[in-house]
């Protein structure tokens, strides 16, 4: 009997990389999957029932994580804190962006490389300097002195994402606009932005997940309950020896439900920012 | 784009709103803690200060420890540190705090009236925030923070799993411990587990042993480098683990153990024994409710010394010398160290009080555990501490001797030659 060579050889290819796929797949999915289990367990079940799917289904961990948490005012805090400094920093990256990229001005190549070298700062060092920079100017415990400081965090990557794009852009695009009776605003407007859908699909979800994700320098610059993001709804649960796993696990799939929903809204953005050609436009 | 202006608009105003900064009036103190599980507990007390006196507390849960640490340090920077606040660190961190003129000297306030304030809590918990004559940091002897509770590290036995294998009441000496853990093995129970997988566990636990085989003074003078770990009684230190290893009286994976684990085990009934610190009543209650347990001391392994366990202050508050409300912040601690308020705080909590009197109508374990409260040391209140290298070698040589890597005299020799490298290097830095 002949084989196929080739056939084979796809075949085999194929299962490998569904293997490989499924086993990334499970890696990925497994965690959250526990954590929604043990949202689901009690206290005391929690370290004794081993059974896949626990034997009862507590649903009421998620109403007393959302009310115990005090969940009400951090996530609208988180929400707030995460449109605001991902609106901020889509408008001011790619306006700054587009100025890199298309403008020239005096000391162009310097802002931009002064954007850049701020990437090699580590977060936590900036930290001190920012808590008494807001001191001075009087704006700890304020939502938007941590809202300007979140939107300065995003801001280098972001530009340096934008502007990557923008070099690409074909200037015959620019120039149909202008014609069109566009200036340097509407060009930006009507014509990169469009163009730069998938990078800023991709600075939306990093960003996002940074906001909302976010709790140290929150913990350094607000002091008042009420102005807390959602993470400080989850230290509830986390005491100095002891955990509250069912509730944590509870609060933690709350806390994830709005950043897998932004995800899922840019993705296809992604997807065919990545199957586009190299040149933009 | 209109549109996105528009939003970003809004949003600012949402922002904007109320954001307004707050002048804070001279009749509410600030406090600053990172304790989850007491927060409730201390907003309890809060409104009842107020509702007693009129001064309003306002208490500022940071946590963790971590995100409150670093909290603390950027607005000590920025000069931004509330009236009452805590230090969580090591004696030479809460040193520079105090010589950067960051915390309120306390001493005459707790000598007022015969001592009053300074005799109604425990002497060893006091120590954790006293400055004595000549110490090492240079600081003005005195008291500089207040403990709110008391904390130390014992053994916990587990009732019903020695009832099983027959053994009517705890171990005394280490004879007697070996022996219980062998008829545990007998019926397939676990003996002793702890966190041995975090260096200052092991360290705790040896240094128990040590105390109670060569006494402090020798202890002491095996930091100071006039005692050579290759000493016989060091030797019977590290023999201990070995014992413990060879005749199985560990639970499998205990030097690999995080406490977290380790507080599992025991709390589900894996280990009949466990080495821990008071904090665990807290875990353990919220882990198995029903678990039957009690506490003792390490057993002996010598009559020589008195057994010493690490204990001292487990948290405690400090008031910043810049408040202007810093007269009210000491008298609201004085307030919540009193009586009445460390009852309230131990039922809640289940954690030691720092009151002595407090103590009468605490539950019966955490009364247990003070009960032994004379007889603690800590690290922090030693004249001399080890290297932090020659420590992490001399953990790291109980680990290699608990899994039959190493004999106790090869990991006395390498922790002894790191003592002396070390030594040298101190040596050539003050020359």
């Amino acid at each position: 009997m002949e084989i196929n060579k080739y056939l084979l050889q796809r075949i085999s290819n194929s299962i490998i990389t569904h293997i490989f796929l499924m086993a990334v797949t499970v890696s990925c999915l497994f965690p959250l999957f526990w954590m929604v289990r043990c949202a689901l367990m009690t206290n005391a079940t929690v370290f004794t029932d081993k059974s896949f799917v626990p034997h009862v289904l507590h649903f009421k961990n998620f109403i007393t994580a959302w009310t115990e948490g005090g969940f009400s005012v951090y996530f609208f805090n988180s929400v707030i804190y995460t449109v605001s400094v991902v609106v901020g920093i889509v408008l001011i990256s790619s306006l700054a962006a587009y100025a890199f990229s298309r403008l020239d001005f005096p000391g162009k190549n310097f802002f931009f490389y002064m954007f850049v070298a701020a990437l090699m700062i580590p977060f936590p060092g900036s930290f001190v300097p920012l808590v008494v920079l807001m001191n001075k100017i009087g704006w700890t415990n304020m939502r938007y002195g941590y809202i300007l400081c979140m939107i300065n965090v995003g801001l280098s990557m972001s530009i340096l994402l934008l502007k990557t794009f923008f070099d690409k852009m074909s200037p015959d695009l620019e120039d149909a606009a202008r014609i069109d009776g566009c200036g340097r605003l509407g060009i930006w407007w009507h014509v990169a932005l469009p163009l730069a859908r998938p990078a800023i699909a991709v600075i939306v979800i990093f960003n996002s997940l940074n906001v909302w994700n976010e709790y140290i320098l929150a913990n350094l610059l607000l002091n008042d309950k009420s102005l807390m993001p959602l993470q400080r709804g989850l230290m509830v649960f986390q005491g100095a020896h002891s955990v509250d796993y069912p509730l944590l696990m509870a609060g933690l799939t709350i806390a994830a439900v709005p950043i897998i929903l932004i995800y899922l809204a840019m993705q296809k953005h992604i997807i065919k920012g990545l199957s586009s050609g190299t040149t933009v436009g | 784009m209109r549109k996105l202006l528009g939003i970003f608009l809004c949003l600012l105003m949402v922002v904007s709103a109320g954001c307004a900064p707050k002048q804070q009036d001279a009749n509410t103190i600030t406090i600053w803690h990172w304790m989850t599980d007491r927060h409730k507990a201390f907003e309890a007390l809060a409104q009842k200060y107020e509702a007693q006196t009129g001064v309003k507390v306002k208490i500022e849960l940071y946590a963790p420890s971590d995100a409150y640490t670093q909290k603390v340090i950027a607005s000590a920077q920025a000069h931004v540190l509330p009236d009452i606040y805590g230090i969580l660190d090591k004696k030479e961190v809460f040193a520079s705090f105090i010589e950067s003129g960051f915390v309120a000297d306390l001493t005459d306030e707790f000598k007022k009236n015969d001592s009053e304030w300074e005799n109604s809590l425990f002497a060893k918990a006091l120590d954790v925030n006293r400055f004595s004559d000549g110490n090492i940091y240079k600081i003005k002897p005195g008291i500089y923070g207040v403990p709110l509770d008391v904390t130390n590290i014992q053994m916990l036995y587990n009732k019903k799993m020695l009832e099983k294998a027959g053994i009517k009441t705890p171990p005394k000496t280490f004879e007697e411990f070996l022996s219980d853990t062998q008829a545990l093995k007998r019926i397939g129970l676990a003996g002793l587990v702890s966190g041995w997988g975090e260096q200052w566990m092991i360290n705790c636990f040896a240094s128990n042993y040590a105390f109670n085989i060569m006494g402090e003074q020798k202890v002491m003078a095996t930091y100071k480098g006039e005692v050579p770990y290759t000493d016989p009684d060091w030797i019977k230190v590290f023999n201990i683990f070995a014992t413990l290893a060879k005749e199985g009286a560990l639970a499998e994976g205990v030097v690999t153990k995080p406490n977290k684990f380790a507080e599992q085990d025991f709390a589900l009934e894996r280990a009949a024994f466990a080495f821990n610190g008071s904090w665990c009543v807290n875990v353990y209650n919220d882990m198995n409710p029903d678990l039957a347990y009690g506490v003792m001391l390490p057993p002996a392994v010598s009559t020589a010394f008195p057994m010493k366990i690490w204990g001292g202050a487990g948290s405690s508050f400090v008031v910043n010398k810049d408040s202007s409300r810093k007269d009210k912040a000491i008298a609201f601690l004085k307030w919540l160290t009193a009586d009445e308020q460390q009852q309230y705080l131990a039922q809640q909590t289940k954690n030691l009080p720092s009151n002595k009197k407090a103590l009468s109508s605490i539950p019966q374990i955490l009364s247990d555990f003070a009960a032994v409260m004379d007889q603690t040391t800590h690290p922090s209140i030693w004249e001399y501490n080890e290297d932090p290298w020659v420590a992490e070698k001399f953990a790291k040589g109980i680990q290699s001797i608990i899994i039959g890597e190493k004999t106790p005299e090869e990991v006395a020799k390498e922790v002894q030659t790191a003592k002396q490298q070390e030594l040298e290097k101190a040596k050539s830095k003050t020359n």
